[in-house]
């Protein structure tokens, strides 16, 4: 088991060829928890504030909830998301000078690799922004401006967190592109365009 | 039959733009590794309000992993794994699928704990805790391998597939 892990994870690395020096790429890994984190904590909030029509679904269900506990989920997950986002933001940044973007591919939406990547990249440090705006925003909603209210969350902060829904929507389809059309930093993909099959280049070795 | 229900398939493979399992599993990673953060503080600490927030996070990632499930299945089956891809996907298949009984199962126990004990865990808890990071790290990085190694569902690889170049 151990010594086939080991000939494997050495294949992997002696095919070193996604043009990193790392086996494969951190920031899509953070871009899990960025996303993942902020969405529930939008969501957390709204289901926070509407808590008096779902009551009875809570009840029904026989789970204990109050809503105080549900706008916790919103606080610390926002809080979370943004700590991690400059991790997320500066691998990103990292893998992207890195990249050595194909230049005879046009994505879905019309773009080259180039343009792509710096609407991605720009995107990025604005969602950064607005990320840790949002958590500055609820921070003084929780502990400052609404403590002693039911509602901890304004209705304007709410609809503000689907905007940047949408926004997040079409950042993460151009990081996509960046993935799945030209194949940045792909071991398969970039095989391919040096003329390799990757399927020989990939194969495991059989201890 | 069913083939002329769906839209033809485009370059990545896919009936529909992009792949939407790494998408879905967003909701997984991210809200079991928050909710094992949350614990440890917690656990640490004894800010038992953050309890709440592991056990609602834990939650949230059971109902997140059967959708998880369905689209990795889906895409699974779309993807034409070549020979040097195929035993890795099969795992990432097998623990995908197995991971969503083990979850349902962590928050089922959660679910009792929060309903018997709501300010202490159990040390066993944490056990599985830590025994559940592992998994689903392990499980990240079998995805990731599909994805950064073997280029699954990138037009770079349907393309050479489709060409009879991946046998």
């Amino acid at each position: 088991m151990i010594p086939a892990l080991f000939g494997e994870l050495s294949a992997v690395l002696a095919a070193g060829t996604n043009g990193l020096p790392y086996v494969m790429p951190i920031h899509p890994n953070l871009v899990h928890l960025t996303l993942g984190l902020f969405i529930v904590a939008i969501a957390f909030d709204i289901v926070a504030a509407l808590f008096p029509l779902e009551k009875a679904i809570f009840k029904f269900l026989a789970i204990p909830a109050t809503s105080s506990n549900l706008y916790d989920v919103g606080w610390y997950n926002m809080l979370a998301a943004a700590v991690i986002t400059f991790f997320t933001v500066a691998a990103g940044f990292y893998e992207m000078l890195l990249a050595d973007p194909p230049q005879d591919v046009i994505s879905p939406w019309g773009l080259g690799a180039t343009d792509t990547m710096v609407w991605h990249g720009i995107g990025g440090v604005l969602i950064l922004g607005l990320m840790v705006g949002m958590t500055v925003w609820r921070g003084f909603q929780r502990y400052v401006w609404r403590q002693d209210r039911a509602r901890q969350v304004q209705w304007s902060y709410l609809v503000v967190g689907l905007g940047i829904f949408g926004l997040l929507f079409v950042h993460g389809t151009l990081g996509a592109h960046l993935g799945s059309d030209f194949g940045l930093h792909i071991n398969a993909d970039r095989l391919i365009r040096a003329g390799l099959d990757p399927n020989t280049q990939l194969m495991p070795i059989q201890p | 039959m069913f083939q002329d229900l769906l839209p033809p398939l485009n370059d990545h493979n896919l009936p529909y733009p992009d792949t939407i399992h790494p998408i879905v599993v967003h909701f997984v990673i991210a809200m079991v590794l928050f909710a094992v953060f949350c614990d440890v503080i917690g656990y640490f600490t004894k800010n038992t309000r953050l309890y709440e927030v592991s056990w609602w996070n834990m939650m949230f990632a059971t109902l997140s992993i059967f959708v998880a499930v369905i689209f990795g299945q889906i895409e699974a089956g779309l993807a034409t794994p070549y020979a040097a891809a195929a035993s890795d996907l099969n795992l990432h298949t097998l623990i995908g699928w197995s991971l969503s009984g083990i979850l349902a199962a962590v928050t089922g126990w959660r679910y009792i704990i929060r309903l018997r004990t709501p300010d202490s865990l159990p040390a066993a808890y944490m056990g599985l805790n830590l025994a559940l990071t592992l998994l689903v790290g392990f499980q990240i990085y079998l995805g990731d391998k599909l994805v950064w190694i073997y280029g699954l569902h990138t037009e770079a690889v349907v393309e050479a597939a489709r060409g009879g170049l991946l046998q």
